[in-house]
């Protein structure tokens, strides 16, 4: 460990720690943008000046090592007016584009702005002007002059997923950042170049101009995309969820996220929800209260004996639901229990990076809560005694996510050899239109609870924002098939 | 705490202080009857009083030089807004320097407050608050204008065109 001075503020730090890494431990703030913690160092932007004890200039923190004794600072009048005029050459050629663009709030040129700037521009020359709106692919547009030139997202290509389609061409005040020949960035992790640009320069076509981000909350929870678990902050007010953001945890997704778990808040908007049960009747199809149809299941499992009732898990739900919903198995007394595992032939895929083949965020769990009731059917053992007419009762606990069950159809033709076929599910289906029962469901983000992940951390998820208030969440479904009353304020 | 107390109403000789309200009512209503030219009221709607031309009255968006509307759709109005009243959907232009500008664009005017933090806030003069002070209509929804009629209203006479020109800013280098 050494010993250094950061401000003032005496701290230690490990070796080979550079001095940008020391004022963040030191909670000190620094303007930098090429600087990112999850890649090299270029030393391009100049902003992040210290003034270094017994050095005669002023120096980059991002590029200089701590040394045992250091004494640095960053506070005084010679680094202010370094940082200032630094950032007057970035803003000679940027665009006065801050009302339409999807940085504003968010970006790192205009805070430092606000913080070191606020002088009248000096430059009598013209703004060189660049390509605006460039398409790159069906995720990502470039504005390559609101670009500063700081290469992150070119370390990105280069480091991260080591596929180099980003670079810098043409010199001087003309350089652009671009694909070769405008190809489009098309990788599985291409939209991590969107959070890393500390201006406006890429942006994401999914979220382009749907929000300004001020009118934003966030709150960090878990992907539940695959069984990596990334955490993740999911943005969101009161029109909706918006858009999806890796939050930093060294152990498992470090800074970044894939772009199909980009998408997982797609589902939970109200418009593509379950807001009733249905149940079909005779007359057609009837619509309920989510807690009036469970309790209807639950006069049907009482018609049934305990072993002609089957219950069908996919791996998309919490270890707390897997724990109540077991218990209320229990206590329907049956041991046909099933895990739909949706693609048994990548099921152990792995990218190298962070996707996994395993699209569920919490098989691990499932797993652990049926051989905790030691429920150890197997899917053969299902279809048999569906063939058979054995099981006059199933219920399934449907995906969330259910793009990664392609086979949903063929599933339910399956399931409805029994007589009777309850789905318990977030969002509508083509293949659930002739299902008995179909009971809305709570997402991961209307539900607090934990996903074990592949390698069995468990992860915390949190509520944020109810959008149908009326569904269930699994336990509470469970606990009204088995015949209980609900508590008010037991809803987890 | 002080309490005011309140002469008791049974002990107050109140039938002096009608006939010297009354007096003086009559006394300007003769006044009047002879000074007509002198009374402050109108006989609204056949006399219609005419306010100063800095008057914030109802919203008007402004358009280009070509005729399109000038709106960005940057939200800082809708942000700045105390009384949360106007709801803008952003869009992607065609047109690469235009790039982001409203398909819709809402103002509830009767939850306006008409304090003109919009026109205070819009950077690209897009928004002003018009002489215009008259909002007959029919129902609720009558008074949620959109673009239409912010814009191209008949009162407008063809719409006002915005200070601010992009293309005018393009050429001069910024």
């Amino acid at each position: 460990m050494l010993k250094c001075t950061v401000n003032g503020k005496e701290i230690e730090v490990a070796e080979g720690t550079m001095v940008i890494e020391a004022f963040k431990q030191a909670g000190e703030d620094i303007a930098h943008y090429c600087w990112h913690p999850g890649l090299s160092v270029a030393g391009v932007c100049r902003l992040c000046m210290i003034e270094v004890e017994g050095a005669p200039r002023l120096m980059i923190a991002c590029n200089t090592q701590v040394t045992e004794g250091m004494v640095v600072s960053n506070n005084s009048a010679k680094v202010q007016e370094a940082v200032k005029w630094g950032l007057d050459f970035h803003l000679i050629n940027h665009p006065l584009d801050c009302p339409i663009c999807d940085q504003a709030g968010e970006c790192g040129l205009q805070d430092q702005y606000m913080k070191f700037g606020q002088y009248d521009p000096e430059m009598a020359e013209r703004k060189v002007k660049k390509r605006k709106v460039v398409d790159l692919g069906r995720k990502i547009v470039l504005d390559t002059e609101r670009c500063i030139l700081c290469s992150r997202c070119v370390r990105f290509t280069d480091e991260v997923t080591k596929t180099s389609e980003l670079g810098i061409f043409n010199r001087g005040d003309r350089s652009e950042i671009g694909t070769h020949e405008d190809k489009p960035l098309d990788n599985d992790y291409a939209v991590n170049v969107v959070d890393i640009c500390p201006v406006g320069a890429l942006t994401s076509k999914d979220f382009r101009f749907k929000q300004r981000v001020w009118y934003l909350d966030n709150d960090s929870t878990v992907c539940n995309g695959c069984s990596t678990g990334c955490n993740v902050n999911v943005y969101y007010n009161e029109k909706g969820y918006f858009r999806v953001k890796p939050e930093h945890n060294k152990d498992i997704n470090d800074y970044w996220m894939c772009d199909k778990g980009r998408n997982i808040f797609k589902h939970v908007n109200k418009e593509s929800r379950l807001l009733k049960a249905m149940k079909k009747t005779e007359a057609g199809t009837q619509m309920m209260a989510p807690g009036a149809a469970a309790k209807d299941v639950a006069s049907l499992v009482k018609n049934y004996s305990s072993e002609q009732v089957a219950f069908v898990f996919t791996g998309q739900y919490t270890n707390e639901e897997y724990d109540d919903a077991m218990m209320y198995v229990d206590k329907i007394g049956t041991k046909n229990v099933f895990h739909w595992v949706n693609n048994p032939e990548s099921f152990d895929d792995f990218d190298g990076i962070l996707l996994r083949g395993d699209k569920n965020p919490n098989t691990a769990g499932l797993i652990k809560a049926l051989e905790a009731k030691s429920f150890n059917a197997t899917w053969e053992q299902l279809e048999a005694d569906l063939n058979s007419g054995k099981i006059k009762l199933l219920v399934l606990a449907g995906p969330e996510l259910q793009e990664y069950f392609p086979d949903i159809q063929e599933k339910i033709q399956l399931f409805s050899k029994a007589e009777k076929l309850v789905v318990l599910s977030s969002n509508p289906n083509p293949a659930y239109r002739d299902v008995d029962y179909l009971i809305p469901m709570k997402t991961f983000v209307e539900k607090k609870g934990s996903f074990t992940n592949f390698a069995g951390t468990v992860q915390k998820i949190q509520k944020m924002r109810l959008v149908v208030s009326q569904a269930l969440s699994l336990n509470e479904a469970m606990q009204l098939m088995a015949g209980d009353e609900l508590q008010v304020g037991a809803n987890l | 705490m002080s309490i005011v107390k309140r002469p008791d109403i049974k002990s107050s000789w109140y039938v002096t202080s009608i006939v010297k309200g009354m007096a003086l009512t009559f006394r300007n209503m003769i006044y009047n009857l002879f000074h007509k030219d002198e009374m402050p009221t109108v006989n609204y709607p056949e006399e219609k009083y005419e306010y100063g031309p800095r008057f914030k009255g109802s919203h008007i968006l402004t358009v280009k030089k070509d005729g399109s509307i000038r709106c960005t759709a940057c939200m800082l109005c809708a942000t700045n807004c105390p009384a949360d009243c106007i709801s803008i959907t952003a869009a992607e232009h065609d047109n690469p320097e235009v790039e982001k500008f409203p398909i819709s664009y809402e103002i509830d005017t009767l939850r306006c407050v008409y304090c003109g933090f919009c026109e205070e806030a819009c950077p690209v003069d897009a928004v002003r608050m018009g002489p215009e002070w008259q909002q007959p209509g029919l129902n609720g929804s009558s008074f949620v204008h959109d673009i239409q009629h912010l814009t191209r209203r008949p009162n407008l006479k063809g719409g006002y065109t915005s200070i601010l020109d992009e293309e005018e800013r393009h050429n001069s280098g910024i």
